[in-house]
């Protein structure tokens, strides 16, 4: 009965939300100006930044009409180079062209709707009475922050230009790394409120056609009134939502997007989003960062393990110190269980409650320095910081040890370079306790065992997230644990399923041959 | 046709098999060897080793002749349809027999070694979690997994190099001596420990590079071969022939002496990891178990029967409680029907097929 009325509802809403832009479509504006002003004024009712703007143009004597947004519009483009030449200028010699305006982009179209759209979008309309068409003007400026450098993806070597809101920026800066014509671009546009415009960035000779036919169909399946992020958008076309890990790449690095392009992945920008999306995704690619690509391999190998170290240390060290003191103390040495024994004295809690205090007590801080101002923050992460580190454990809530394994916990949680995977790691720290709690290390094995399990069988866009681990790909291991010397990773990935394998040649003298 | 959608690739075919073939047995073969063959009982392995290649080669050989369907689809195609469903309900049972043998004898090492508190019903009930994500997959995902598992658990081996430390290699000689006899008698325990193989009946027409199929049977058989003689070796050479008997699981007993400055008592840590290499056994049978369901009904989706098989083991463990000798009464009730399934009847099916395909010929010409 309730699904019943659900979908009734679902049937009303889609159609309520069908007739809005249905009444449009196919009216087309009348050759009188009037009529048209007041079919305008019928749309824009009730909306106070439109501007319209009557006068007669000079070259043609023609009355006209010039209909923008206030706010959404360059107003020094508009004065200067439409409003100007139109109302003072005549050009003597090109009597047929009536419109004169020194702009690049100028579009002519008759349906209301598209000028409809054009308005909500920045762009300044001409009427002009007696004429079929209206003409629409590329007069786009709306509030907008200067380019900045990133802000969580943070690097040393890496440019330090990051995306904006703007999305046609972003694409040039995506294209300033790529000036390739094979550099395709598919638009669409998501939301039937929001009209978002999402732009597929990929190699057309790289890329494999069924990955982006598999993203595009994503996309177009969506009905949605509006979607207000790049991260939103994700949780709309991933593979298995109920997965912890985050199965599609967000970056806010311009030159990492550039370089997953060229790996063969397709980049979709988000217009309104500082963050573009990169798919197919894996695992690997959440442990990759760009200052991986700047410094030394030698060096850029060591901090990926640590990476990997990280993670199993994120997830698997409260799990298994719990595990130990409940039920494995014969594992432990005599020395190093006896000062364990020393530490835990005082501790009337059992480890895992113990530990479950400190995770939520971290956890919360975390949180809250996140929030707050930069000032206040500090505050909080030394308050914490005392709490934690001295006052908990002299009171004898917890133990020394437990503040060290925490702590080591929270460290190698934050060397993950992707703040996603950071917080899936985070929180799957939680259930690994829980089974440790319960079974020991047994509930260990399992827990892990299960994550791989899940791992496995996830998949990004059609394509395996757990690549190159399983399926095993060998060739591929050049860049996960070892970032090899760039001169010697001649092929693209077999986990981007790039048609196009080789992407270098190696070049470098061999042997005795130099 | 519809095999094709979810290949194998050759690695993954050498691993499920050799992951099926390693599992439960390895803990306790050095005695079982040692009781009947002292320490001759290595050269049972080798002679074990040889029967399953050859039983292994004539199972290719048999699904060389239908090449696109599991053994099903080829007693199907030779012999009818009801013929094909009977097989398929033997196989079904076999299976489900085995594998809840097996996965109920894996959590009585655990209770036995790390849990001795730990209820046996949610002790299995904990290991079907990550069983059921991945059996209600299909098989490439279980090819992925043996595959992943296998290099994972590498390091485990190389512990048992540690032992070899104090190993008195006198223990071995003198080779045969106490004649072929014993040894033969240790061959019908070896035999049993290769099985596994017979599972390339199921994944033939999943691999991609068929042509590959014998030589990947035979690495497999060899993998398994190598891992069991040196365990056996190690145990041999490190305990005298008669202190090994006393041991219930001297596979695991051998790591009590390998102690770090951080770490005691390995053998618990080692344990809970070998839940990993048991699970490659357990989960290719669950597999072709509901696999094999799906065939019978003609269904393209297994997936839903993964649930009802892990909860008919819960059900079976809850109403009749587990030990070792009841699991090990089982085991020995098992191993006539093993023997028939995987070499009595690869071939006979390859005989008959031989002189059908003959006889076939002939009519022809």
């Amino acid at each position: 009965m309730l699904f019943f009325r659900n979908y009734r509802n679902k049937q009303r809403q889609q159609s309520s939300f069908k007739m809005q832009n249905n009444d449009l479509t196919e009216k087309v504006i009348s050759p009188l100006l009037l009529e048209n002003l007041a079919e305008i004024q019928k749309i824009f009712s009730e909306t106070t930044d439109l501007i319209v703007k009557n006068f007669v143009i000079k070259q043609t004597k023609c009355p006209a009409a010039l209909v923008y947004l206030s706010g959404l519009t360059d107003t020094k483009t508009v004065n200067n180079h439409v409003l100007r030449p139109l109302l003072f200028e005549a050009n003597k010699e090109e009597q047929d062209f009536e419109v004169q305006v020194s702009l690049g982009l100028v579009k002519e179209n008759s349906t209301w709707q598209e000028i409809e759209n054009a308005i909500l979008q920045g762009n300044s309309v001409l009427f002009i009475d007696q004429r079929h068409i209206a003409f629409i003007f590329d007069t786009q400026g709306w509030p907008q922050r200067g380019i900045e450098d990133t802000n969580i993806e943070s690097s040393l070597r890496g440019e330090h230009l990051g995306f904006t809101e703007t999305g046609s920026n972003n694409i040039a800066m995506i294209r300033r790394h790529i000036p390739n014509r094979e550099l395709k671009m598919k638009e669409m546009t998501v939301g039937a409120r929001g009209n978002l415009k999402l732009t597929i960035l990929y190699l057309a000779d790289v890329a494999n056609p069924d990955v982006l036919k598999e993203l595009v169909d994503r996309i177009n399946k969506l009905e949605v009134d509006g979607i207000l992020n790049a991260a939103s958008l994700t949780e709309y076309i991933e593979d298995n939502p109920y997965s912890p890990f985050p199965q599609l790449f967000l970056t806010e690095r311009p030159d990492f997007a550039a370089g997953e392009i060229l790996q063969g992945r397709i980049v979709t920008v988000v217009d309104r989003s500082p963050n573009v999306l990169i798919g197919p995704a894996t695992f690997e690619i959440f442990f990759k960062s760009m200052d991986d690509y700047g410094a030394r391999w030698i060096v850029a190998s060591f901090i990926r393990l640590m990476r990997y170290f990280g993670f199993f240390i994120a997830i698997f060290l409260p799990a298994t110190y719990i595990a130990v003191i409940a039920f494995h103390f014969e594992i432990v040495p005599l020395k190093l269980l006896l000062s364990i024994g020393a530490s835990r004295e005082r501790v009337p809690f059992p480890p895992f409650i113990e530990a479950i205090i400190m995770e939520i007590t971290l956890e919360m801080l975390r949180e809250a320095g996140i929030r707050l101002p930069a000032k206040i923050g500090q505050t909080v992460g030394i308050v914490g910081g005392i709490v934690i580190g001295q006052a908990a454990v002299q009171a004898g809530i917890v133990s020394n040890i437990m503040v060290i394994v925490v702590a080591l916990t929270a460290i190698a949680s934050f060397i993950i370079p992707n703040y996603d995977m950071g917080a899936a790691i985070r929180l799957l720290r939680f259930p690994m306790m829980i089974a440790a709690a319960i079974f020991g290390f047994v509930g260990l094995a399992v827990g892990l065992m299960t994550l791989i399990a899940h791992v496995i069988a996830l998949e990004s866009l059609g394509t395996p997230y757990g690549s190159p681990f399983a399926p095993l790909r060998f060739p591929d291991w050049k860049d996960l644990f070892i970032r090899f010397p760039e001169w010697s990773i001649v092929k693209r990935p077999e986990s981007t399923r790039a048609i196009q394998r080789k992407r270098a040649n190696s070049n470098r003298p061999k042997g005795d041959e130099h | 046709m519809k095999y094709t959608q979810n290949p194998i690739t050759f690695m993954q075919y050498i691993f499920l098999i050799h992951g099926v073939q390693v599992g439960v047995g390895l803990l306790t073969l050095p005695r079982e060897l040692a009781e009947k063959a002292g320490t001759d009982g290595w050269i049972a392995l080798i002679i074990g080793w040889l029967f399953s290649t050859l039983a292994s080669l004539i199972i290719i050989q048999v699904m060389k002749n239908y090449p696109n369907g599991t053994i099903i689809d080829l007693i199907t195609h030779y012999f009818g349809k009801w013929c094909g469903k009977i097989a398929a309900v033997i196989f079904i049972l076999y299976y489900a027999f085995i594998g809840s043998t097996i996965f109920v004898r894996e959590g009585l090492f655990i209770q036995f070694w790390i849990l001795p508190q730990t209820n046996m019903v949610i002790l299995l009930l904990l290991l079907s979690i990550p069983s059921y994500l991945i059996v209600r997959n299909n098989i490439t995902i279980v090819g992925r997994y043996a595959e992943l598992v296998f290099f994972m658990t590498i390091w485990m081996f190389f512990f048992y190099f540690n032992p070899l430390k104090e190993a008195h290699w006198l223990h071995l000689l003198p080779i045969i001596k106490e004649g072929w006899f014993p040894i033969l008698k240790a061959v019908k325990t070896t035999i049993f420990s290769f099985l596994g193989f017979e599972i390339a009946f199921f994944l033939y027409p999943f691999l991609q590079q068929k042509h590959k199929a014998s030589i990947g049977i035979v690495i497999a058989n060899t993998l398994t071969l190598i891992v069991f003689l040196i365990v056996t070796i190690v145990a041999f050479t490190f305990y005298s022939p008669d202190e090994i008997t006393q041991y219930k699981e001297p596979t695991i007993n051998l790591l009590k002496i390998v102690e770090f400055k951080f770490l005691e008592r390995l053998e618990i840590v080692y344990l809970s990891f070998y839940i990993f290499v048991i699970s490659t056994t357990v989960l290719p049978i669950f597999f072709v178990t509901v696999f094999s369901v799906s065939q019978l009904f003609g269904k393209q989706d297994h997936s839903k029967y993964v649930g009802w098989l892990l909860l008919l083991n819960l059900v079976y463990v809850f109403f009749l409680p587990q030990s070792f000798d009841r699991n090990t009464h089982f085991q020995k009730m098992g191993e006539p029907i093993s023997f028939l399934l995987g070499y009595a009847f690869p071939l006979c099916l390859w005989v008959y097929l031989l002189l059908y395909s003959h006889l076939k010929r002939r009519a022809i010409k």
